[in-house]
């Protein structure tokens, strides 16, 4: 009997290609998207697990309140972590300083490798349980000692056995390897170190951390922590939340410790007026809901074609009556084949996951595989596949086998005005999701746009940026950039103590005449050279800028916000006072972004100092050819700066890179949209054809009466129209609230102009009458009276 | 065989009893070759629906080989006819999906025959039907006489003593009409009980008995 359901589902398959391969490819599509999908969120939602003690594991966060602005970071004050050793040692298994990720060169033989890296306290390693490929997880009390990830070791070392190789750190630290640990996974918030240094060794390499001792207000460090009792960390965060209190007494600077579970440090990381604040965790679950609706919408869209079929079928329902069958085994043979079709695509959808995993892995930054062997995986897709083709398998089975025969063969089932309401119900749910997600593109992309053409206050394009990785390279300055102007290569150079694209150093000890006595200002504090507006090309709106022709060591250059908080009539002239030393305003410049995009700019003060310089920035000559023009400089840089390789960044890649995560959402929603929107399609495409079918004696007859094509056409299209008007109805308000929402996360946002809808409704509208269309017409072309005879 | 008393069905047509058929009285004995004929909508088809159990009846008495089929729920029902009668149809209703020989095997599968018995028995029917070279074609693949072949086929396979035959010859040719009917001639012979609905006096002819509808009685039986 067995045999018998399978020769007709697979050969009824075969006969109706077309609806065949609709609905394989529609179904295993979302099936695929789904699957994607939840490999995404698995990953997103499993970050940081490869660390063993991920249930004891936390960060401490500093959240402070200047003046009523209140500001949360994990930049913390020095002693935080002896305070924490010596007062909680019953509730602390262990606590690790650790300094910012840095970029460091090292030096083996000729050999010179570039690597970020930390610096970081004994215990730290074996906190975040690195696994040990060779050599000691506790070697770092050492102050030359240094652990090296896999990569970085044989990178330096090659097929040699790297343990008690020493070798150069920067230009004269001196390190010996005392350990390989594995790389770690994408995973893991620790991913891209590929060093971790003694913190020992930073003392000696930075001695200005020593007088920091017991110095409650310098925020420059990172500590980790890890505490005794499993999932304990949230209780501990409570528990030391005002242990910083005797080292606050202004109430206009008030500070408190916070402890951020490991489990958080990925998802859940923001914060907004000292409250937490979501995170990542709103993507997650953003596009956990896409991918429910994804999923809906191929399953509805399955059901659709699949009962807009199942009326064909009924023909061979009415026999198999007559023949003996009973209801039962007519539900069998229904289910068994919906089941069968689900199975086919639920290949086709692996073998596209399989396909589409590179790119997947690509757009969403992540290393992603399928988990082939995982038996929660294989129950899942069963599960999943299962439930989806007896869902949609259910309403042929029970409503077609329930019929008596002669029912069936009358055609009485035909006759149902309301037959096609849940399938018109089902599209109307199906467009709703497909105009959402068009509307949420448009949204993205006009944001991205809107951010990407915001002006940066500078020129960004043809400038290159140099780390200052040895001092070499500020003893040169002058001849460097005498010899790079000299030989066509650069139009300007100039250096300082922040890249151009990022904001390194934020200070307070401000004070003006005039100034509300219990406002702490914090501005953004700049080290620059002489060249430095000449080499970005700022505006200025007031006054000068630096020169060789003042003496301007006692001078400073405002940006615009920083103006407009001072508050000054002109500021041109008006006295500073900084730390106790007195600076007078010489010039105001527009502002520039230095930071997000997205967000407005810091209020920031820029004096001129050569020694402090982290960064140099070049500006190409436009005259010169790029590939040349880098040539030109490694030889000039090589020559001054013989010890560290040459490095160089685009200022305008960096600033590209600010949009990778709005592009990435954008990127997605993107496809997602357009997947929903083709799998729509084929929902209405069945529904069409079903309709089409069903009102075919009604066609033939008003055919032989003298109806036109185009009337026809008008006759079956209109009723599709209005499901489309019924889900923008809908759609527009949702899509309104969420993405005005989504907008709000911005401070410098596009608008939600009416057009965008306009753009949906019609991109919707459009695709329908195509879709609709192909069926209708075939109906109106098709002939009456074969039409009529077999009724 | 089977009898029918007093049967009578109706629909309600805006609250008023249409009669598709008005008391009923019929009965019919084991070898019989019984036509039923009558205008369109004398109620011929229904009456051959009920007899087939196919189709419901609001009043009466009707008994199946001594079993009252009034009586009886839908599932002992189709046991009763899958069992005892055969169908064969106007339009032929073969399945499209399936091969003449898939489609001939069919009533054997839902009567459970264990599969070597079916091969047998299908071999032995295709071969007596002279339609052995066309076993793996497709119903598309024939012409309506062929086509109706296969369908009397597939209804004689299971060996019912009843076979029930709407309009078998409507959609084909005097030719092959007559040969169809010639078969049917043969069939009662061997013993089959045969009720047909024809529109065709010739046809008709072919029977042992007569029985002429109009509005849902019986108006004549020859």
């Amino acid at each position: 009997m067995f045999r018998n359901y399978l020769t007709t589902a697979w050969r009824s398959l075969r006969r109706s290609k077309i609806t065949s391969i609709i609905n394989i490819t529609g179904l295993s599509l979302g099936m695929a998207v789904v699957m994607l999908i939840a490999l995404w969120m698995q990953d997103e939602l499993n970050h940081d697990k490869v660390h063993d003690n991920y249930d004891t594991l936390g960060q401490a966060y500093t959240s402070q309140v200047i003046s009523g602005t209140k500001a949360t970071m994990t930049a913390i004050a020095l002693p935080i972590a002896n305070e924490l050793r010596t007062k909680y040692a019953d509730d602390l298994q262990a606590v690790a300083l650790a300094s910012w990720r840095s970029g460091n060169f090292f030096t083996v033989g000729d050999k010179k490798i570039t690597s970020e890296g930390m610096w970081v306290e004994e215990a730290f390693p074996s906190m975040m349980s690195m696994k040990m490929v060779n050599g000691n997880i506790h070697a770092l009390n050492d102050p030359h000692s240094i652990l090296l990830s896999e990569t970085l070791a044989t990178a330096l070392f090659g097929k040699n056995d790297p343990i008690g190789r020493s070798m150069k750190m920067g230009t004269d630290f001196e390190v010996s390897v005392a350990g390989v640990y594995e790389d770690l996974p994408f995973s893991s918030t620790f991913h891209d170190i590929s060093y971790l240094a003694s913190w020992q060794g930073y003392l000696i390499m930075e001695p200005w951390i020593k007088w920091n001792t017991d110095k409650w207000d310098n925020h420059s460090f990172q500590c980790f922590v890890q505490v005794r009792k499993p999932d304990g960390q949230t209780a501990f965060s409570d528990k030391i939340s005002h242990m910083l209190n005797p080292y606050f007494k202004d109430p206009n600077w008030q500070e408190k410790l916070i402890i951020l579970p490991i489990k958080d440090w990925y998802l859940r990381s923001e914060f907004k007026n000292g409250e937490r604040a979501g995170g990542r965790i709103s993507f997650v679950w953003l596009f956990g809901t896409i991918g429910v609706f994804v999923l809906l919408l191929a399953c509805i869209n399955f059901m659709n074609l699949a009962t807009a079929r199942s009326e064909k079928r009924s023909k061979e329902v009415g026999i198999r009556k007559t023949l003996g069958s009973q209801k039962k085994e007519l539900i069998i043979q229904f289910m068994g084949e919906s089941v069968m079709v689900t199975l086919l695509s639920l290949l086709v959808a692996l073998l596209l996951v399989a396909l589409a995993m590179p790119w997947f892995n690509q757009i969403a930054a992540k290393d992603m595989s399928i988990p082939w062997k995982a038996p929660l995986f294989w129950t899942c897709i069963l599960g999943f596949t299962l439930f989806t083709g007896l869902l949609a398998g259910s309403y042929p089975a029970f409503y077609l086998s329930a019929f008596s025969p002669i029912k069936v063969f009358k055609g009485i089932f035909k006759a149902g005005k309301y037959a096609a309401l849940p399938r018109k119900a089902l599209v109307v749910l199906q467009f709703t999701v497909s105009i959402m997600l068009i509307i949420g593109t448009i949204v993205v992309q006009r944001q991205i746009e809107h951010a990407r053409n915001r002006p940066v206050g500078f020129d960004n394009e043809r400038m290159v940026q140099l780390p200052v990785n040895t001092e070499a390279l500020k003893t040169h300055y002058d001849a460097i950039r005498h010899e790079l102007m000299q030989s066509g290569i650069a139009a300007e150079m100039a250096s300082a103590s922040s890249p151009v694209t990022s904001l390194w150093s934020i200070q307070s000890g401000y004070s003006w005449e005039g100034k509300d006595p219990n406002y702490i200002p914090e501005f953004g504090t700049i080290a620059i050279t002489h060249d430095y507006g000449n080499t970005v090309k700022w505006g200025l709106v007031k006054g000068r800028d630096f020169s060789r022709n003042f003496n301007d060591s006692s001078s400073f250059i405002i940006n615009e916000s920083a103006a407009k908080i001072m508050n000054f009539k002109d500021p041109i002239g008006h006295t500073i006072n900084w730390n106790g030393r007195n600076y007078q305003i010489v010039g105001v410049v527009k502002d520039l972004v230095m930071k997000s995009p997205y967000k407005p700019v810091d209020p920031t003060v820029y004096c001129l100092r050569y020694d402090a310089a982290t960064n140099m920035i070049v500006r190409i000559r436009p005259d010169q050819s790029i590939p040349v023009a880098i040539a030109g400089m490694e030889k000039i840089f090589k020559k001054y700066n013989p010890a560290a390789p040459f490095e160089y960044k685009f200022v305008d890649e960096l600033h590209g890179k600010k949009f990778a995560s709005e592009e990435r959402v954008g990127k997605l929603a993107g496809i997602f949209a357009v997947l929903a929107i083709l799998i729509s399609c084929l929902g209405i495409f069945g529904l069409a054809t079903f309709v089409a079918e069903q009102r075919i004696r009604e066609v033939s007859i008003r055919k032989i009466l003298g109806a036109s094509v185009f009337s026809i056409w008008q006759l079956l299209s209109k009723d599709f129209c209005w499901l489309v008007l019924i889900s923008f109805g809908v759609a527009a308000p949702f899509a309104w609230y969420f993405m005005n929402n989504w907008l709000q996360d911005y401070e410098y946002r596009t608008s939600l102009p009416w057009w965008i809808f306009g753009i949906a409704f019609g991109a919707a509208l459009l695709l329908t009458l195509a879709t609709v269309s192909t069926q209708a017409i075939r109906a109106a072309l098709g002939n009456a009276v074969k039409a009529l005879k077999s009724e | 065989m089977l009898s029918l008393k007093h049967i009578s069905k109706w629909v309600n047509v805006g609250g008023k009893p249409n009669f598709l058929l008005k008391d009923v009285n019929l009965t019919i004995n084991q070898g019989e070759f019984i036509s039923i004929m009558g205008p369109s909508g004398s109620g011929k088809s229904t009456l051959l629906h009920i007899i087939g159990m196919l189709d419901d009846f609001n009043e009466g008495e009707y008994s199946f080989m001594d079993q009252p089929v009034h009586g009886l729920k839908e599932k002992q029902r189709s046991a009763l006819y899958k069992q005892h009668i055969g169908f064969v149809f106007q339009a032929y209703h073969l399945i499209d999906e399936l091969t003449v020989y898939e489609n001939i095997e069919t009533p054997l599968i839902y009567q459970n025959v264990k599969s070597s018995e079916r091969k047998a028995m299908v071999a032995d029917i295709l071969d007596r039907f002279q339609i052995v070279g066309k076993k793996d074609l497709f119903p598309t693949q024939l012409s309506g006489g062929q086509q109706q072949l296969v369908g009397i086929a597939r209804a004689l396979i299971a060996k019912p003593q009843l076979l029930l035959a709407d309009e078998p010859t409507g959609n084909l040719n005097s030719k092959q009409g007559e040969e169809i009917m010639d078969l049917f001639k043969q069939l009662n012979k061997e013993g089959v009980t045969i009720i047909q609905v024809t529109h065709s006096e010739k046809n008709a002819g072919y029977g042992s008995r007569i029985i002429h509808l109009l509005d849902g009685r019986i108006e004549q039986e020859q």
